[in-house]
C-alpha cells in the first residue's frame, strides 16, 4: 500500500473543502471496498477524507410518504429497518443477499453507490484494463469473462457493477441527493452509474469535489410486493451472476404498475425499461413474462465465458414475475 | 508392541487441541507475523508466455535499481534444482522456461510497495516456442517437451490375463471420465523468511507440511553441509498437499536473496500469486473397459489412467503411482490390466493434494461401476455388493487383504442412516410431477494408509522422545501441525502408552537442528507410522527409567513419572529415547511389477449423498450427506470427525465449484473472487460415522484417515445427480453452464 494522508471531517461543507484543496483525495467511509483496493494498490490516493463522523445516519419517513436514508447510513441497519422491510421489501432483500454479515455492518448506503466492479482484470495489476490504467487495454474481452456484461458493455471494458442494493435502488426510482462547492443537486440513480463507452475510468456521473449525503426513495406503494432474487455461484460471499429486482402490481389479472432491474449484467444497475413497456397493461402470464424478458434480453451480447448469462437472465427474471404475480394475487 | 491396556484414558477421547488455545487467542505465530530487524521484502519475476527461451532482461525506468537485491540463475552458490525426486525444476531460469509462472529473477528491497512497482516494470524478450496444453496432445507428442517422449513415469499393473476374458464375456462396458484441476486453498497463503550467509550457512522460517524436503533442497542450492542448513516451521494454516514441495522453492528463493543482501529476507505471497504459480491437484483422464458376467461379476478390469503433471516432475509419479493402485478400488476381479502414466504440460507443476491421485481413479471407477450396473440391468447397490473384496482375497496388485473388511456392512450403514432406499423410492415418485428433481447416490472405496510399497521402508522415519526439566516428556518429530492435529494426537497416543496426563507430553515444533527426520507429513502417514514411532519412542523412555530404578514398571502416577525423569536428568543427564521404522513382516512389494502389499492397510468406506437440481438455473445442490467409514481405532473423534467433514466439504467443492479455468497454460481465475469454492452456507449437514476395526501396527489401533474423505464426495454426487435427472456425467467440475450443457443436450 502506498502511504498517504489521512484528514477527518466533522460537516459536509468541510469534507468539500477538503477534498477540493488536496490533490487526488477520496473520501473514506466504511472502507469496504476502498482500502482493499488501496491494500491491492489499485488505488493510490495520496488523501483520505474520512466522512464518517458527519450526521448522515438516519433513515427518515417524508411528507408524502418516501423515505430519506442518510448516506452513512449502515448496510444492515438499512435491511433491518422496518420501514423498509415492510414498505420496500426488494431493498432490504438485495442489501442481505451481498457481501457478508461484518462487511454489511461496516459498508454504508452512501459506500455501497460507490463501489468500483470487481472485475477479476481490474483486479489483476498484472493485467490490461482500461478502467485501472485508461489506454492500457481490456483483458476481459479475450480473457476469462463469465461474470462480465452482457448489456451496455464497449469495446473498451466489460465490467459489471457490484453492487446488488443499487439493482433494488434503480427497481424503485430512487434519487441520490448530493453536495459539492456551494451547489447541491439530485441524481436520479438510473442516471447516477454510467456505461463505460471509451472513458470506463469513470464509474458515475458524481463530480470529483460532490459528497452524497442521502438516497430518496418516492412513495411506491406498489413496491410492498418486491423481491429480489440473486442467481450466484454459491449461497454467501458470491457476486451476482444475474439478479433481478421486481416490483409488481397486477389488478384484475392486469398489469398495472411494474419494475424491473437487472444486477450482473452491465457497467450500471440496469432498469429494464424494454421489459416494462411490454409488461404494463398486459395480463399477467408466463407468456408475457417470457416475451418482456425476451425483449429486454435481445441487445444483449455474450462473450466467450458468459453468453450462458442472457438465458439466465431470461429466465430468472419469468421466475420472480410468476412469483410476484401469485404472491401479489393472493392479496 | 504396547501391552494390552483393560482401559482407555486417551485414546478415544476429544482432548484440547495442543495449540488450540494459542489460535484462537492470536497468540500463534504465523510467518507473516514474524519481523527481523533490516528484514528486506523479496519479490520473485516470472515469465508470462508458457515455452520458450529468454533472450533479453528489460529493466523498466524510474525503479532506483542501485538499491535493490537482484538475483538471477548465476548467482546460485550450488545445483539450480529443487531436489526432489527427478531434479529436474531449476530455482531460477537460466535461458529456456516451461511454463508461465517459472521464477526468472528475484528482488528484495526494504520498501514493500517499491518491491511490487520494480517487480511489475521488468519485460522479457522472448523467443516463444510451440507449447503443449493437453494431455491428448502431450501423450500424441504434438510437441517433445519433456525427455523424449513427455512422460514423467508410467506404470503397469498385471494380474491374470485381462485379454482372455473379452471373448467369453457376456457383456463388455467402456466408459472415459475426466476431473479437472483443484487449488488446495489454505487459509495461509505461502511464505518464508531467510537468514543466509558464509559464517552461519542457511535458516529459513516458514509455512511448510515438510521441514526435511525444505533441508534437503537447500543443502543442494546452496551446497552445504546438513548440520549448515536448519527449517524451522512456524505456526501453519493449512496445507492439504499444497505446502509439501513448493515451499522448497519459496525458501530457496528467501535464502538466495539474503545470502546476497546480508540481510534477513521475507517472502510472502499474495493469494492471486499463491493461485496461479504454486502447485494445484493433477488433471487426469481415465479409460475404463470391463468385462462382466450376465450374473454381475467382474471378470476383466482393463484401465488407462493418465494425470496431466504440469511443466516438471515434482511429485507427479508418486502421485500417479498411488492413483494408478486405487484404480481397481475396493472390488475382486480376476484378471486386471491397469498402464498409466503421468504427462507433461506447459502449466505449472501440479503435485500433491489430498487424496494423492486415488480421488481422480476412483472417481473414474465408481462412474464406471454405475455405468455397468445400470448396463446389466441391476441396481448399483447390488452390482458393488457382488464384487466387494473380501479378507483373504486379492486386490490389482495381487495384495492378500489380511484385515477384516466388511463393505457390505458399511453400505447397510450408511444406506439406513440416510434412508438412501426409501428416498430412491420416493424421490421417483416426486420427481415425476415436481420443478425440482431430487436424487440419492453413493460411493464405495478405499484408502491406503503411509507410503506406496517400500517407500516407507526407504525413508525410515525416526521419532524421539525426551524427558525434560520440568518432569515433562517432549515429542521430537518432524510431523508438522497444519490444522488436522498432529500434535493433539502424539500428546493422546504418548500418553496413553505411558498412562500419565496428556498434559505432561509436549510436541516439539518442528525444527532440523532439534528433531530427527520423521519423514513428510503427507500420505495419511501421520497418525498410522510417525504416531506408532511416537508410541514406541515413548515407551523406550519409560523402559530406561524402569531400567535405571527410577520408576516402578506399572502402577505409577504422572506425578511418580515426572519425579522420575527429574531424578534420571540430575544423576545421568539428559534422556533420550529415539524410534526407527521398521516394517511389519509380510509386507513386500515388487516395485519392478508394480506387485503386492500397495500398503499397510486401507480405510474403507461407504458415502451417500442427497442432491437437488434446479432445473431453472442448472443449480445442483448438496441436501445431505452421510460418511460412514472404518478407520482402525479413532484417536481423537472430534478431531477425526472434522477430518471428514472438511474432506468431503472439499470434495463437493471438487465436483460442484471449483473450476481451474486455463488460458495458455495459466491459471486465468486465480482469485478468491472467480475461483469458487463452497462456503459453510453451501454445505449441507455431513454425518460422519466410525466402524471401528483395531489395525495391529498402527497405535492403538489406528490406520491412516487424512485423505481417505477426498474420495468419496465426487461419485457419490455425480451418481445422486444421476438419480435425479437421468442423466450420467462423466467429468467433474460440473459447473451450472456444463450442468446447462448436458441436460439440454439429452432431454427431448
Amino acid at each position: 500500500m502506498k502511504n498517504f494522508a489521512y484528514a477527518r471531517a466533522q460537516d459536509a461543507d468541510t469534507a468539500v473543502q477538503l477534498i477540493t484543496q488536496n490533490q487526488n483525495a477520496k473520501f473514506l467511509s466504511g472502507g469496504t471496498n476502498l482500502v482493499d483496493l488501496m491494500r491491492e494498490n489499485i488505488e493510490q490516493p495520496d488523501h483520505l477524507i474520512d466522512v464518517t463522523g458527519l450526521p448522515l445516519a438516519q433513515v427518515e419517513e417524508l411528507p408524502g410518504g418516501g423515505v430519506s436514508i442518510g448516506a452513512l447510513v449502515r448496510n444492515s441497519h438499512l435491511a433491518a429497518n422496518q420501514i423498509i422491510r415492510e414498505r420496500y421489501p426488494v431493498l432490504s432483500q438485495a442489501i442481505l443477499m451481498g457481501a457478508s454479515a461484518q462487511i454489511r455492518n461496516m459498508a454504508t448506503t452512501g459506500g455501497n453507490l460507490m463501489q468500483r466492479t470487481r472485475c477479476y482484470y481490474f483486479y489483476d495489476t498484472d493485467a490490461r484494463c482500461n478502467k485501472r490504467e485508461p489506454g492500457t487495454g481490456c483483458d476481459a474481452l479475450e480473457g476469462f469473462n463469465r461474470i462480465h456484461a452482457i448489456l451496455g458493455a464497449s469495446d473498451d471494458c466489460i465490467a459489471t457493477h457490484p453492487s446488488d442494493m443499487c439493482v433494488a435502488l434503480a427497481a424503485l426510482d430512487a434519487t441520490v441527493h448530493v453536495t459539492g462547492t456551494g451547489v447541491e443537486r439530485t441524481i436520479p440513480i438510473v442516471e447516477f452509474h454510467r456505461l463505460p463507452e471509451d472513458t470506463p475510468q469513470i464509474d458515475t456521473n458524481l463530480q470529483p469535489d460532490e459528497l452524497i449525503t442521502s438516497v430518496e426513495l418516492p412513495a411506491l406503494p406498489f413496491a410492498r410486493n418486491s423481491m429480489y432474487r440473486k442467481v450466484r455461484d454459491r449461497a454467501s460471499y458470491a457476486f451476482a451472476l444475474v439478479s433481478v429486482a421486481a416490483a409488481l402490481e397486477v389488478e384484475d389479472g392486469t398489469i398495472k404498475n411494474v419494475r424491473l432491474a437487472l444486477g450482473g449484467v452491465a457497467h450500471k444497475p440496469w432498469r429494464a425499461t424494454e421489459a416494462e413497456k411490454v409488461l404494463t397493461g398486459a395480463k399477467a402470464d408466463e407468456e408475457i413474462f417470457k416475451r418482456a424478458a425476451a425483449e429486454e434480453l435481445k441487445a444483449a451480447r455474450g462473450y466467450k465465458h458468459n453468453s450462458f448469462k442472457i438465458e439466465l437472465a431470461e429466465r430468472t427474471i419469468v421466475s420472480v414475475l410468476k412469483t410476484l404475480a401469485s404472491e401479489g394475487g393472493a392479496r | 508392541m504396547s501391552s494390552p491396556k483393560t482401559e482407555r484414558r486417551f485414546v478415544g477421547k476429544s482432548v484440547p487441541r495442543k495449540e488450540g488455545r494459542d489460535k484462537v487467542t492470536g497468540a500463534a505465530r504465523y510467518v507473516d507475523d514474524i519481523r527481523f530487524p533490516e528484514m528486506l521484502y523479496g519479490a520473485t519475476v516470472r515469465t508470462t508466455s508458457p515455452r520458450g527461451r529468454i533472450k533479453e532482461i528489460i529493466f523498466g525506468e524510474n525503479v532506483p535499481w542501485d538499491e535493490f537485491t537482484i538475483v538471477t540463475a548465476k548467482d546460485i552458490p550450488g545445483e539450480n534444482y529443487v531436489a526432489l525426486i527427478l531434479n529436474d525444476q531449476p530455482y531460477l531460469v537460466e535461458e529456456f522456461f516451461n511454463h508461465t509462472e517459472e521464477p526468472v529473477l528475484l528482488l528484495a528491497h526494504e520498501d514493500k510497495f517499491l518491491v511490487e512497482k520494480a517487480r511489475r516494470s521488468i519485460r522479457f524478450e522472448i523467443e516463444e516456442f510451440s507449447p503443449v496444453f493437453t494431455i491428448e496432445d502431450s501423450v500424441n507428442k504434438r510437441e517433445i517437451i519433456w525427455g523424449e517422449d513427455n512422460v514423467f513415469k508410467s506404470f503397469l499393473v498385471d494380474k491374470g490375463n485381462v485379454d482372455e476374458v473379452w471373448e467369453s464375456a457376456d457383456v463388455i462396458v467402456e466408459g472415459e471420465y475426466l476431473t479437472g484441476a483443484q487449488e488446495q486453498l489454505y487459509i495461509e497463503n505461502n511464505g518464508m523468511i531467510a537468514i543466509a550467509n558464509h559464517e552461519d550457512g542457511v535458516t529459513v522460517w516458514g509455512s511448510m507440511q515438510c521441514p526435511y524436503y525444505v533441508h534437503k533442497a537447500l543443502i543442494k542450492l546452496f551446497n552445504l553441509p546438513e548440520e549448515k542448513v536448519r527449517v524451522v516451521q512456524t505456526e501453519t494454516g493449512g496445507g492439504f498437499g499444497g505446502k509439501e514441495e513448493y515451499p522448497s522453492m519459496i525458501a530457496g528463493h528467501a535464502a538466495l536473496l539474503s545470502w546476497k543482501s546480508g540481510r534477513p529476507v521475507k517472502i510472502i505471497y499474495d493469494r492471486a500469486e499463491d493461485m496461479a504459480a504454486t502447485t494445484k491437484r493433477h488433471p487426469s483422464h481415465t479409460r475404463h473397459r470391463t468385462a462382466v458376467s450376465r450374473d454381475g461379476k467382474l471378470l476383466g478390469m482393463e484401465i488407462d489412467f493418465t494425470v496431466d503433471g504440469g511443466a516438471y516432475a515434482t511429485l507427479s509419479a508418486v502421485v500417479l503411482s498411488r492413483g494408478t493402485i486405487h484404480a481397481a478400488g475396493p472390488y475382486l476381479c480376476p484378471n486386471v490390466r491397469i498402464r498409466s502414466r503421468a504427462v507433461a504440460t506447459n502449466a505449472p507443476p501440479h503435485g500433491a493434494f489430498r487424496g494423492f491421485g486415488a480421488p481422480q481413479s476412483i472417481f473414474g471407477l465408481e462412474r464406471h461401476m454405475d455405468k455397468i450396473a445400470k448396463t446389466l440391468g441391476l441396481s448399483p447397490e447390488e452390482f458393488r455388493r457382488r464384487n466387494f473384496i473380501q479378507e483373504g482375497q486379492t486386490t490389482a496388485t495381487q495384495q492378500v487383504i489380511h484385515e477384516k473388511v466388511d463393505l457390505s456392512g458399511l453400505m447397510d450403514r450408511a444406506f439406513e442412516l440416510s434412508g438412501y432406499n426409501e428416498k430412491r423410492e420416493k424421490f421417483a415418485e416426486q420427481n415425476k410431477s415436481s420443478r425440482l428433481k431430487k436424487g440419492i447416490g453413493f460411493a464405495s472405496f478405499m484408502h491406503g494408509a503411509g507410503f506406496t510399497g517400500s517407500g516407507e521402508k526407504y525413508l525410515e522415519s525416526v521419532v524421539g522422545a525426551e524427558a525434560t526439566e520440568q518432569g515433562n516428556v517432549r515429542i521430537l518429530a518432524a510431523s508438522t501441525e497444519i490444522g488436522q492435529g498432529t500434535n493433539t494426537i502424539f500428546g493422546q497416543i504418548a500418553s496413553e502408552a505411558l498412562g500419565i496426563d496428556y498434559n505432561l507430553i509436549e510436541v516439539a515444533k518442528p525444527d532440523t537442528s532439534n528433531v530427527p527426520n520423521s519423514g513428510p507429513t503427507v500420505a495419511s502417514r501421520t497418525c498410522m507410522i510417525v504416531g506408532k514411532l511416537v508410541e514406541s519412542a515413548a515407551l523406550g523412555l519409560k523402559q530406561t527409567l524402569v531400567g535405571s530404578g527410577f520408576l516402578k514398571d506399572s502402577g505409577y502416577t504422572s506425578e511418580d513419572f515426572s519425579n522420575a525423569c527429574r531424578a534420571y536428568i540430575e544423576k545421568h543427564g539428559a534422556l533420550k529415547s529415539f524410534s526407527k521404522y521398521q516394517q511389519p513382516e509380510g509386507i513386500n512389494w515388487d516395485d519392478e511389477h508394480y506387485r503386492g502389499d500397495a500398503y499397510g492397510a486401507y480405510a474403507w468406506a461407504v458415502y451417500v449423498a442427497e442432491v437437488t437440481v434446479d432445473p431453472t438455473v442448472y443449480e445442483a445442490h448438496v441436501d445431505d450427506f452421510v460418511a460412514v467409514q472404518e478407520v482402525g481405532r479413532v484417536i481423537n473423534p472430534v478431531l477425526a470427525t472434522g477430518q471428514i467433514e472438511g474432506g468431503v466439504a472439499q470434495g463437493i467443492g471438487y465436483t460442484l465449484y471449483e473450476n481451474v479455468v486455463w488460458r495458455d497454460g495459466r491459471m486465468a481465475n486465480n482469485q478468491m473472487t472467480n475461483y469458487i469454492i463452497p462456503t459453510s452456507a453451501d454445505i449441507p449437514p455431513i454425518r460422519v460415522f466410525f466402524a471401528e476395526n483395531p489395525y495391529a501396527y498402527g497405535p492403538a489401533g489406528a490406520k491412516g484417515i487424512g485423505e481417505l474423505p477426498m474420495d468419496g464426495a465426487a461419485p457419490a454426487i455425480l451418481s445422486a445427480i444421476e438419480n435425479a435427472t437421468g442423466v450420467s456425467i462423466n467429468h467433474i467440475p460440473l459447473v451450472p453452464e456444463s450442468l446447462m450443457e448436458e441436460l439440454e443436450t439429452e432431454t427431448i
